[in-house]
């Protein structure tokens, strides 16, 4: 027994000794949300490019943000496109070498150019999609479904619904439903959206979930929920009585997008990771683990006729001329929404 | 034993580091304005205002509620369950305390999502409820599930001061009770209770200061309207990003918190003596 006990000292210790030597190896550090990539990918990468991997998830943009402005640096962020504005205008985000990017061909070219950085000097898209509502076909009438976002207000489902919790998310559904740009600064729009928000809580009950409803909606707790088109496709994998549906007024594309935070150290690995991602066969296994849309079309084309063929949300319609994408909003502006939106949820 | 005094001094660099500064950020983040990067800052009271609005008043006295009725549940339990444990013997206490402890090794996250998939609308509970014939029920995101999952987060903090008050009673000063005629409510009410009072004390100052500044089991067990002082504060540092305000509350509620503290001691014979 002692000898084992020796053994598997001399083993430890010699493993201790070699993830010292791990150090010399280049590493980089990963900002992303969180279950938002296909862990396997992570080792290939780092055996393929013989480095290290330290990855973080955060839950939202302003978590994010929080973290970065505390002092706190990454080599890659995977932030949202009105996000990705506010860094850009604040100087934190390295300019990308696109020569370095060898996949880019691979790109869906509808995914780029896009307002939050119209020539895509800072960002690769990651995944895109839209906001929409998920909806149980043995509950809700498809009649109903005409209403548009009005039928987050409908009573016939009162109790029954999730909203998102995330402020800006929310005042987009009310904006489009008055007919409103969910940009905008106008202080008796932004006041009616808040009424159309106070007046369905009040009468609709709603509960303001946040990652927690994607396991309640496979389990078909309740018969409505806003979702994102990605958490969409993968709550309709596993529950064949949901369907997805974009209301005609128009609703909120967005994208998130690959960036390297300025002052990197390891700018060349760092690229090397976005094309990596960009890979036709690592997008398409991110994308499948995932279950948001890839911008990669080979792997957009992949799984529509594989893992989430026949699931509509996982083809999201971002060809609507109604659809926006989120805009920077300034401090005074955001800070309106967000008083706005503490009132609204506490009651 | 005076060179020992000199051990103290890393305690205090570290307790200057790690409390002293952070405080005193907190206070100059509560009364100023400029943002969170402190460089062009203000001096302001407009935080402090700002927390008169009725609204967030509502969130204050909703929290102090739900911290009150969480502390006497787990004051209830808790008392019960110490004073049981205590009739037990000195190896079988040991052990119960062993396991009144045990799910405090498990993070606080986990122990809530196991109460979310107990009381959720296809849950553990309701699925035997339907197995049962009746009808099933909503627990999730009501103060019922609030308040189950705060007490039994919370109550080990009730349970072993207490348990350690009543178990170092002599058992000599009972039986003189006894003998000198007073019946057992008699006895518990005026040697038991009164000498476990001091562990009553810290109990229940424990579970007020968990309970009304906590934020993970309203967010996932009351949902995103839930919202209570600590949610208040967690939304004002993470997702709004205003740091002042956020500040302000958070000074409030401590000021809050250590009056309430002062009126608890106030009642803990043990400290009174001193006094």
């Amino acid at each position: 027994m002692k000898k084992t006990f020796a053994v598997l000292a001399v083993a430890a210790l010699s493993a201790l000794a070699l993830t010292g030597c791990g150090g010399s190896k280049e590493t980089l550090k990963i900002y992303n949300a969180g279950e938002y990539i296909d862990t396997s990918l992570i080792s290939k990468f780092e055996k393929e490019n013989d480095c290290k991997i330290v990855y973080e998830t955060f839950d939202s943009n302003e978590t994010m943000y929080t973290k970065i402005m505390s002092g706190e640096t990454y080599d890659i962020l995977v932030p949202s496109d009105y996000m990705i504005e506010r860094l850009i205008k604040e100087d934190k985000l390295e300019k990308l070498d696109w020569s370095k990017i060898s996949n880019k061909e691979n790109l869906n070219p509808d995914t780029m150019g896009q307002v939050y950085d119209p020539d895509n000097t800072y960002s690769v898209p990651y995944f895109y999609g839209t906001v929409g509502i998920l909806y149980d076909t043995t509950v809700v009438d498809e009649a109903d479904l005409k209403d548009g976002w009005n039928l987050l207000r409908n009573e016939k489902y009162k109790g029954n619904l999730y909203m998102y919790d995330s402020e800006r998310d929310s005042f987009m559904i009310a904006l489009e439903a008055l007919g409103y740009s969910m940009n905008t600064t106008d202080r008796s729009e932004i006041d009616q959206a808040y009424n159309w928000l106070i007046e369905q809580r009040d009468t609709m009950d709603p509960i303001y979930a946040g990652d927690d409803m994607i396991d309640n909606m496979i389990a078909g707790n309740k018969a409505l929920a806003v979702v994102y088109s990605g958490d969409g496709a993968y709550i309709m994998a596993e529950n064949e009585n949901l369907d997805f549906f974009e209301p005609e007024e128009g609703t909120n594309t967005w994208y998130d997008a690959m960036v390297i935070m300025k002052g990197s150290e390891h700018v060349d690995l760092a690229h090397k990771f976005i094309n990596f991602m960009l890979d036709n066969e690592n997008a398409a296994k991110n994308s499948a683990f995932v279950g948001y849309t890839s911008p990669v079309t080979a792997a957009y084309e992949k799984m529509q006729e594989e893992d989430y063929k026949g699931i509509d949300a996982y083809v999201p319609n971002i060809n609507n001329e109604n659809n926006e994408v989120f805009r920077y909003q300034d401090a005074e502006t955001k800070q309106y929404y967000a008083d706005l939106w503490t009132k609204v949820k506490a009651y | 034993m005076k060179h020992y005094v000199k051990l103290v001094r890393p305690y205090l660099i570290w307790s200057v580091l790690m409390i002293v500064i952070p405080l005193i950020l907190i206070v100059i983040y509560s009364v100023t304005t400029g943002g969170n990067t402190l460089v062009n800052i203000q001096f302001t009271l407009s935080n402090f205002k700002k927390f008169a609005e009725p609204i967030y008043l509502q969130v204050f006295m909703k929290s102090l509620q739900i911290g009150v009725i969480t502390v006497l549940f787990c004051f209830l339990f808790g008392y019960i369950l110490a004073y049981k444990i205590c009739k037990f013997s000195e190896r079988a206490q040991s052990f119960m305390i062993l396991l009144v402890t045990i799910p405090m090794w498990i993070n606080t996250l986990l122990r809530t999502y196991a109460w979310m998939s107990i009381l959720s609308d296809n849950g553990i509970v309701n699925t035997i409820l339907t197995k049962l014939g009746l009808d099933p029920m909503t627990f999730m995101y009501t103060d019922f599930a609030v308040i189950v999952g705060m007490v039994s987060d919370f109550l080990p903090f009730m349970v072993i001061p207490i348990y350690t008050s009543l178990s170092k009673i002599d058992h000599s000063l009972i039986e003189a009770a006894h003998d000198l005629g007073a019946n057992n409510v008699q006895t518990f009410f005026k040697v038991t209770f009164k000498l476990s009072l001091p562990g009553v004390v810290n109990g229940i100052m424990m579970t007020f200061l968990l309970s009304v500044s906590t934020f993970v089991i309203p967010k996932l067990l009351g949902g995103g309207q839930y919202m209570l002082i600590g949610n208040l504060i967690e939304t004002q540092f993470i997702s709004v990003g205003n740091w002042n305000f956020g500040s302000a509350i958070s000074m409030i509620l401590a000021v809050v918190i250590l009056i309430a503290i002062t009126i608890m001691r106030r009642m803990d014979p043990d400290d009174a003596e001193e006094d």
